[in-house]
């Protein structure tokens, strides 16, 4: 079976599409809804490094990174027996997921009023990029590299939780419109002027470096 | 289209999302009109600057961790803990025979809160349910991780408990790399192993014989397919040193055009320098002329003016 966000999910992570048949994740499914521990860690392992990308989306440190992908995880165990098999069981994750993710945001919101900045070493830190194997690539460049890092991960907090997640979706994973309208439960238009938004957002939020 | 029109569609179009009839719209107004040509160089300007934000990559431990702070909350969500305790509680006012038996449940169950290797032999199952013809022993719990406990059942006519869950048997394997059970362990794990920090590990192994020819070809296999940048330039270090074949130049000329991690690319074209051959010097000419990722544009053009200078 063709999964369509699977599959668009994992056009910029070929890494991590879903292992699963149509019919073994149908399986899976059923018996994880009666109860079955061993079927519904099957379809953890069938998705959670998809669902860990998109929580890293969000999230400033590995701890919220773990408390976010078990948010998410706890919700679909407890909501799993609610899956009518309305809409494909990847979409219905995926969207599950992107909420999480928005209420994540929404309250990194409220919150930046009494919170103290994040420290921005561990910020940098918590990025595991790759050790840097540039060849011929000098310190001050590395350096400056990073400060321009640190600019964009703030001028992408100060957009709101809906338009940081459709830019992330397009902009980084690489997902196609239509994929973020279902994830987000609307349509490709609402997804284009949030898109438009928060790229005019950024690029007034940055326009020293263009 | 109008300005405002052009305006609005610039991201769609440096994404490549519009469809072909507005392309061509936007084209043709584009040609007439500065103010949205500038207005395009200062968007792909944008798309430039917010690539020095890299892709977040996962450290394989995280994804461990999360993994297993999931297992011991699904465990607490589908028991509860007042609903554990109860049932060792119970089990243990029975006859005392059967305390031994929870009491190394017990111990086991605190040990299986911890991460223990699990390499996926093929044909075994990870999640099998080991089944036994006598009951195990406590030196038999101690040797297994316990990945859930699905019913705990005291028998009040017998004072039996019956304890249902779902066991993992570690085992090991010790052998010589040229040993084939050893060898076939290693492959699979370098392909297939869902945990990057292991086939990491089994990388670094297949380092001493990288020159067997199914060590070749899974290293091979692991700079072109592995899920992480980290364990696709480690395979790539390996693979460097190994005989140049076409199998070779292929996975390098692959990796400098596709791989999406520009760590990776620019690793591969220090090494596609030492060489060159007619397949190789026009994968760089064009790439340092047309690549989107500004790092391996430059190292490109670097690359072809160095072997401009040596006469290639």
């Amino acid at each position: 079976m063709t999964d369509g966000i699977c599959l668009e999910l994992s056009g910029n992570i070929p890494e991590h599409p879903s292992r699963l048949s149509g019919a073994d994740e149908l399986t899976l499914i059923w018996r994880a809804q009666r109860g079955e521990r061993a079927a519904f860690d099957a379809l953890v392992r069938a998705y959670d490094q998809n669902v860990l990308q998109l929580v890293l989306r969000v999230v400033r440190s590995p701890e919220e990174a773990r408390d976010l992908y078990q948010e998410a995880f706890l919700k679909v165990y407890r909501s799993l027996k609610n899956f009518r098999l309305e809409a494909r069981f990847s979409t219905w994750l995926y969207r599950l997921v992107m909420n999480v993710c928005l209420d994540h945001l929404r309250r990194q919101g409220a919150r930046k009023e009494i919170q103290p900045p994040v420290n921005e070493e561990t910020e940098q830190e918590f990025f595991q990029t790759l050790p840097d194997h540039r060849p011929g690539l000098d310190p001050e460049r590395a350096t400056r590299s990073k400060e321009i890092a640190g600019r964009i991960q703030r001028a992408l907090e100060r957009l709101n939780p809906r338009e940081r997640m459709v830019f992330e979706l397009k902009h980084y994973q690489g997902l196609k419109l239509r994929a973020i309208g279902e994830l987000c439960g609307t349509t490709e238009q609402t997804v284009k002027n949030s898109l438009f938004r928060a790229t005019q957002k950024l690029r007034v939020d940055l326009a020293d470096l263009i | 289209m109008n300005c405002p029109d052009v305006q609005e569609s610039l991201g769609l179009y440096i994404y490549g999302d519009l469809p072909a009839e507005e392309r061509g719209s936007l084209e043709a107004h584009m040609a007439g009109c500065e103010g949205c040509r500038k207005a395009l160089e200062d968007a792909r300007r944008l798309h430039e600057v917010l690539k020095e934000r890299q892709p977040l990559e996962a450290a394989p431990e995280l994804l461990v961790e999360c993994r297993q702070a999931l297992e011991e909350a699904l465990d607490r969500e589908q028991l509860g803990w007042a609903g554990l305790l109860r049932g060792w509680l119970s089990a243990a006012h029975l006859a005392p025979a059967t305390a031994a038996v929870v009491a190394s449940c017990l111990v086991v169950i605190g040990f299986g809160a911890g991460w223990v290797v699990r390499p996926r032999v093929a044909g075994l199952s990870p999640s099998a349910q080991l089944e036994y013809g006598a009951a195990p022993t406590a030196a038999d719990l101690s040797n297994m991780r316990i990945s859930g406990i699905s019913r705990v059942a005291p028998d009040p006519k017998t004072g039996d408990v019956r304890i249902t869950m779902d066991a993992q048997r570690r085992v090991t394997l010790e052998g010589s790399l040229d040993d084939p059970r050893i060898q076939q362990v290693l492959v699979s794990t370098v392909k297939s192993y869902d945990n990057p920090g292991i086939r990491r590990d089994t990388l670094d192994a297949l380092r001493a014989r990288a020159s067997n020819p199914n060590f070749r070809e899974a290293l091979l296999y692991s700079m072109r397919h592995d899920p992480n940048a980290g364990n696709r330039l480690e395979a790539l270090d390996t693979v460097r040193s190994l005989d140049w074949g076409p199998d070779l130049e292929k996975a390098f000329l692959d990796a400098v055009e596709r791989d999406d991690n520009p760590g990776v690319r620019v690793a591969a074209i220090d090494v596609l320098m030492s060489h060159l051959d007619d397949s190789v010097l026009p994968v760089l000419e064009r790439l340092a002329g047309s690549e989107r990722n500004r790092y391996v544009r430059l190292k490109c053009a670097a690359a072809v003016r160095e072997l401009g200078k040596d006469g290639n």
